[in-house]
């Protein structure tokens, strides 16, 4: 149907006129889409394609921030020396671990965790392993000081820092007695994290997943850290783990 | 004569791990021969063990400084071998 617009160009005698371009039968015209963002007014018409949401970032690593632990080591306020040996690296101290105060050093340390680079990071790692293998009773009341440096380390979403922490927290509930069970009110700010990379495994098939015999596997790593929660955390500790959670399993009850 | 007075007479490389080789690599490790001459340096009657494996804890060093080991074994037998055993 030819609609004649009203007011238009003077009307062309007929043998002027050029003959209209019709589409062969059959085919059908094609409707050219538009890619549009959703909830607007344009994704209401016929044409257009809504784009699907944007990428939250839950895996995405966060920057790392200059860290308490590298402005106190470069200033030489740590009690601690780099030695080498046959294995690789070790950590000398100028002063015996049981007479350091824990409530001053223990924290920096786990703010340490953060750091990625050498000899930050493993003075850090190092330094955590020795002030909690040989502190006995003086690690439990520093615990409320610790929580937030292992946030930190937990929230930068980065690998390694992930690892490090996860065998530092195991560490952590073995170091002492009643130390588990101190971490339960914790459990809100450390397990998020934790739920997010709970699935990170990798499906080999019938490979051989090196990362497993490495202890960098995080899903397998996430998995124990819970059940070393559970096992040295007291009665309250799997509802806590639960709540946060939900598809953990618990390895005492069943 | 004290035993921690005598120089060790002969010196052979431990051949397998044992926790008498764990404690010697740890004392080594610190810069000393074994037991006896940490004990004559540092003037000390006991050298701080763990009480579940028997093993070497804290051992202070020449320049002062403190090393301290695990509870579990540390010596691989990759380094058992350059472990020495001194014999009086």
């Amino acid at each position: 149907m030819v609609v004649e617009k009203a007011a238009a160009s003077p009307p062309v005698p007929v043998g002027e006129r050029r003959p209209q371009k019709q589409e062969p039968l059959g085919r059908k015209k094609k409707i050219r889409q538009q890619v549009t963002d959703g909830f607007t007014v344009k994704a209401l018409m016929k044409n257009s394609v809504v784009r699907g949401p944007p990428l939250a970032g839950a895996f995405k690593e966060r920057p790392t921030k200059p860290t308490a632990f590298r402005k106190f080591y470069e200033r030489g306020d740590f009690p601690i020396a780099l030695e080498h040996d046959t294995k690789g690296n070790k950590i000398a101290w100028k002063v015996e671990i049981e007479k350091l105060d824990y409530h001053y050093y223990l924290p920096l340390f786990f703010d340490g965790l953060c750091e990625m680079t050498f000899p930050c990071e493993f003075f850090a790692r190092q330094g955590i392993h020795d002030m909690l293998e040989h502190g006995g009773n003086k690690i439990l009341p520093v615990i409320p000081q610790l929580i937030i440096p292992i946030k930190n380390a937990l929230s930068l979403r980065n690998r390694q820092v992930l690892c490090i922490t996860l065998k530092v927290l195991q560490h952590l509930v073995v170091s002492a007695d009643m130390v588990g069970e101190a971490l339960v009110p914790y459990y809100r700010q450390i397990l998020p994290v934790l739920n997010i990379f709970k699935n990170m495994n990798v499906n080999s098939g019938d490979g051989i997943d090196y990362s497993q015999q490495k202890r960098e596997n995080i899903g397998d790593l996430i998995q124990e850290t819970l059940e070393a929660f559970e096992r040295y955390g007291g009665e309250t500790a799997y509802i806590n783990i639960k709540y946060m959670i939900p598809t953990y399993q618990s390895c005492i009850l069943n | 004569m004290a035993k921690a007075d005598l120089k060790p007479k002969s010196i052979r490389h431990a051949k397998n791990w044992s926790d008498e080789v764990e404690n010697l690599y740890r004392f080594q490790q610190a810069g000393y021969r074994d037991e006896f001459e940490y004990k004559q340096v540092k003037q000390v009657d006991t050298v701080e063990c763990w009480p579940e494996t028997g093993f070497v804890k804290k051992l202070q060093r020449r320049d002062n400084t403190y090393y301290y080991y695990n509870k579990q074994r540390e010596c691989e037998d990759k380094e058992v071998h350059k472990v020495k055993v001194y014999v009086y």
